[in-house]
């Protein structure tokens, strides 16, 4: 059971890295980003490229040292691959997504629709059509178990949801205590307002849509260089799964999506063990659940950062 | 008869309406008008009375006649689309139209609604006969004839605000909530709008309960007054209590005499 | 005037029945579309496209038709038609695999009454939202299906249903056994007719003061509910007949694979699609979304035939859509008319053209630019 839990809360953290770009593009853009799922595809591809090459530089672990600088190479290089994204993040958003923001929100669907299609194909073309595998990275798997009251779990996972809690606490510490954070806010609640005061709306959603693109970038290389591979189709299902996320959790709300990733993530690893046939309705009974209950989500702002 | 029963409302702390007990249309075609100061509860008090806010406590009650004996018709929690079906209409502060409808469009949905014939299946354009005819109607008595024609987003405001005003006649009120009909409109053109309102109402012998904040406006139109203040009834009665009542002038006006 | 022709302001229309008339050039382009319709085989069989393709076009066409009921007048965003299109589908699959129903109109039949019901029922939950929660909650019905279709023995999990209700041949049509390509000649007539009469049905809808009803829940539900129309009711009862039409459509998707598995009919990518075939044809039109089928399907079957980087031009056509054809194929078309008439007379403004495109492109570009030279190196 617990370690159902724990792999749950595996789960949840990597689906918060994506949900929370998601609801913060959102609530400060008011564009839902169904490209989102992509931009984690394309960290995950990103890390098998710059991991690859890094991790080659290191011998693989053998003893406790050498597997902490091990971990540590790996961790600096998602990062890497993270960091290609806020360009890419901020290019799309510059070229893209500004011309669409007073359309109709069909239109602002259907445009980052057309940008999914497009970002898949263009992965298809860097890296070809089949999935990348785990190889040299396997090496991860190496890295002792963690005990924890005697029990033991795969560091690695540990690692994980970790990173995902100090992710919160960043974007949390970024949006309340930062000036850019509060600007970012103000510019949320009252476009008109922020550009009076002389800021540049432009670049603080640029800034946003790119930071966003990160943490997507990030989750997709903390989850493809564990026991896992990269393939063309992997951003679909989470982005179905970023959409639950952020709906139970009330969209553009930050604590939401933290709240409803790890709510999705421990309820469906706890029950899929027991009712294998609920695996993929899980999520979304949920995500009814507390829409008829609370329409707005758990934390359901209406689009203002929180 | 329209009666608020100890209606109370509350947002958090705020008591926003507060055991407010009033009658209108103790007379056929009353005008009552309210008045109070900004965040006095005018809006909240006819938001719970045609059902956009049900109230915490207290009741709603329409008093009608059946065979020649009085019946009470208690409508606390229902729909605010069967209050309309049981003549209580209202407008809006900000006006409420269908903007990408023509103004005869407009009319027509809310005539086709009062005579229950939205479910019909036949061409919406040139059937119905008295739907068409009742909308020509509307048009002359609301001056919008001309204008017939153009989109409602496109109108200048005054005409905006009379359509709202001509959908809400169109309907067929017993009695016609009005919140602020003269808001946004110019000053030139206010005597007009509620001139065109009061005019309608007489004719129809309409009960109208009008929030107003232009006090000539009050003082020239109103049969009686409705002065709210903090959430309850601060005074009520005659609307030359606007210039005899000192205390009623300090609150309103923030006038020390 | 004839019982077909009437004159109103000024011009001659053309008189189908109470309220439904054309204007001229619009009787010609619906003669004109219903001959490629029935034209289509022939069409096919003459040139290299694919007939197949095109068929299924028009059913999803049919389908995005149902959508466009909710996304024109009531102004919501379905997310979640594949719903009503894959219970059509497997309503059609069930009574055929499992109850050997061999007429192919009882099998539509079934379709129909299932999609309607799931409608109903979905709708129940749905009617009272807006924006993007609708969109989000018809998603999330839509994936719940499929999830239990998917892992369900009764329909056969992944692999599906098939629809040869003797495991061999194809259901009878009209109380004939047909051959396989009479089969699909007879299916695709019927299709026609099937759509013609849905668009007829719909048009009459719209046009009928229940439509006009749902234009002003669309337009502004406050003063809509304020006018005595009972809002979630009229809701409830659009979504359950767009339902009516995503099963229809799904029903003889089903009767045209012959096969029915969940990804191609239930999936919430399917969802999407449909509700682009509306935009892409013109949701301001009743005829778009038919369009809108046939060009979107026409190119997700047979763009992988012609090009490697298939998904990349799906996505480039849509993106062009939104940002330089935003009333969709249809509903750009009389101001591509009148926009051609005045570049024939004036072929300058064609260079005009390529020049707006090009420079929107180049601020595009240089925006990017920019925005990575800022992130990358910090300077603008």
């Amino acid at each position: 059971m617990l370690e159902h839990v724990l792999n749950g809360l595996y789960y949840g953290s990597i689906l918060f890295m994506i949900a929370s770009g998601m609801t913060i593009i959102f609530g400060v853009l008011g564009i839902l980003n169904l490209a989102h799922g992509e931009l984690y595809a394309l960290g995950a591809f990103c890390a098998f490229s710059i991991v690859g090459f890094v991790a080659g530089q290191v011998a693989a672990p053998t003893g406790p040292a050498t597997t902490i600088v091990f971990g540590l190479v790996v961790l600096a290089g998602s990062l890497a691959a993270a960091a290609v994204l806020l360009p890419v993040g901020g290019a799309l958003e510059a070229a893209f997504i500004r011309p669409i923001y007073d359309r109709d929100e069909v239109y602002q669907l259907l445009l980052t629709y057309g940008l999914l299609l497009v970002l898949t194909d263009v992965m298809k073309f860097v890296w070809g059509p089949s999935p990348v595998d785990v190889g040299v990275f396997s090496a991860i798997n190496e890295i002792p178990t963690t005990e924890l009251v005697g029990f033991s779990y795969p560091s690695y996972n540990v690692l994980v949801i970790l990173i995902g809690v100090a992710v919160f606490a960043w974007l949390a510490w970024f949006f309340d205590r930062t000036k850019t954070g509060r600007i970012v806010r103000a510019t949320a609640i009252n476009r008109e307002m922020s550009t009076a005061i002389g800021v540049s709306t432009d670049r603080m959603f640029t800034l946003v849509f790119a930071i966003g693109a990160f943490f997507a970038g990030f989750g997709g290389a903390m989850v493809s260089i564990g026991p896992s591979s990269a393939s063309l189709g992997m951003g679909l299902s989470w982005l179905v799964l970023s959409f639950v996320v952020i709906v139970i959790g009330g969209l553009g709300s930050l604590k939401g999506a933290f709240v409803g990733a790890l709510l999705v993530g421990v309820s469906s690893r706890v029950v899929t063990p027991y009712y294998p046939q609920l695996e993929l309705a899980v999520p979304f009974l949920l995500m009814v659940l507390v829409l008829l209950v609370r329409p707005e989500g758990l934390y359901g702002t209406w689009g203002e950062i929180q | 008869m329209l009666e608020a029963r100890d209606l109370r409302k509350e947002f958090g702390e705020l008591r926003a309406t507060d055991d407010v007990s009033l009658e209108f249309g103790k007379t056929d075609g009353e005008m009552v008008f309210i008045v109070g100061p900004n965040g006095a509860g005018k809006t909240t008090l006819i938001n719970l009375l045609t059902g956009l806010l049900e109230p915490d406590q207290g009741s709603v009650v329409v008093h009608g006649e059946e065979n020649g004996a009085p019946v009470e018709d208690d409508i606390t929690g229902m729909a605010p689309e069967e209050r309309v079906r049981r003549g209580l209409v209202r407008s809006f502060q900000i006006v409420h139209v269908f903007e990408e409808m023509t103004v005869r469009e407009n009319l027509r949905v809310a005539v086709l609604s009062r005579y229950d014939k939205t479910l019909s299946m036949r061409s919406v354009d040139d059937s119905h006969e008295e739907v068409e005819t009742e909308i020509d109607g509307l048009l002359e008595r609301f001056r919008l004839t001309d204008v017939q024609d153009e989109v409602a987003e496109t109108l200048p405001h005054g005409d905006r605000k009379l359509l709202d005003v001509a959908m809400s006649f169109g309907l067929d009120p017993t009695y016609l909530l009005l919140d602020e009909p003269t808001a946004g409109v110019a000053t030139r053109e206010k005597e007009y709008v509620i001139e065109t309102i009061v005019e309608a109402s007489e004719a129809d012998g309409v009960t109208t309960v009008t929030i107003e904040h232009d006090m000539d406006l009050v003082k020239e139109y109103a049969d009686r007054l409705v002065v709210l203040h903090e959430g309850a009834v601060f005074r009520e009665g005659d609307p030359s209590l606007l210039e005899t009542d000192s205390e009623l002038r300090r609150v309103l006006l923030g006038v020390n005499e | 005037m004839s019982r077909f022709l009437v004159e109103r302001d000024g011009q001659t229309r053309v008189r189908l029945s109470e309220g439904m008339e054309l204007t001229k050039s619009q009787s010609v382009l619906a003669v004109l579309g219903l001959v490629v319709l029935f034209a289509v085989p022939d069409i096919t069989r003459l040139t290299s496209l694919s007939f197949q393709a095109i068929h299924r076009g028009i059913l999803f066409g049919l389908a995005a038709v149902g959508l466009n009921l909710l996304l024109r007048h009531t102004e919501l965003v379905s997310f979640g038609h594949a719903a009503f299109f894959g219970v059509g589908a497997y309503g059609a699959a069930v009574l055929a695999s499992h109850f050997d129903v061999s007429s192919g109109l009882l099998l539509l039949v079934g379709s129909v009454l299932a999609s309607t019901a799931i409608a109903v029922l979905i709708g129940y939950f749905v009617a009272g939202y807006l924006d993007i929660y609708f969109a989000l909650l018809t998603l999330a019905f839509n994936q719940v299906l499929y999830a239990f279709v998917l892992q369900s023995g009764y329909f056969n999990y992944s692999d599906g249903l098939s629809v040869r209700p003797d495991g061999l041949n194809p259901p009878t049509l009209f109380g004939l056994q047909w051959t396989s390509s009479g089969y699909d000649l007879i299916l695709y007539y019927f299709t026609v007719v099937v759509l013609v009469v849905s668009l007829l049905a719909m048009w009459k809808l719209v046009n009928s003061p229940f439509g006009r009803a749902l234009d002003a829940i669309g337009q502004d539900r406050t003063r809509a509910r304020f006018v005595g129309i009972p809002v979630e009711k009229y809701v409830w009862i659009a979504f359950a007949i767009s339902g009516v039409y995503g099963g229809l459509a799904g029903g003889l998707f089903a009767l045209l694979q012959l096969h029915v598995s969940p990804e191609p009919t239930l999936y919430a990518f399917v969802s999407g699609e449909i509700l682009f075939m509306a935009i892409l044809g013109g949701f301001g039109t009743l005829v778009g979304p038919v369009i809108g089928g046939v060009v979107l399907v026409y190119l997700l079957i047979q763009a992988p035939f012609y090009v490697e980087y298939y998904n990349a031009l799906t996505g480039l056509v849509l993106i062009a859509v939104v940002l330089f054809l935003p009333e969709g194929i249809l509903g750009s078309i009389p101001k591509i008319g009148t926009g051609l008439a005045r570049r024939r007379s004036d072929p300058g403004l064609l260079r005009e053209d390529v020049a707006t495109v090009g420079s929107s492109l180049r601020r595009g570009v240089s925006r990017a630019v920019t925005t990575v030279r800022i992130i990358v190196f910090g300077v603008n």
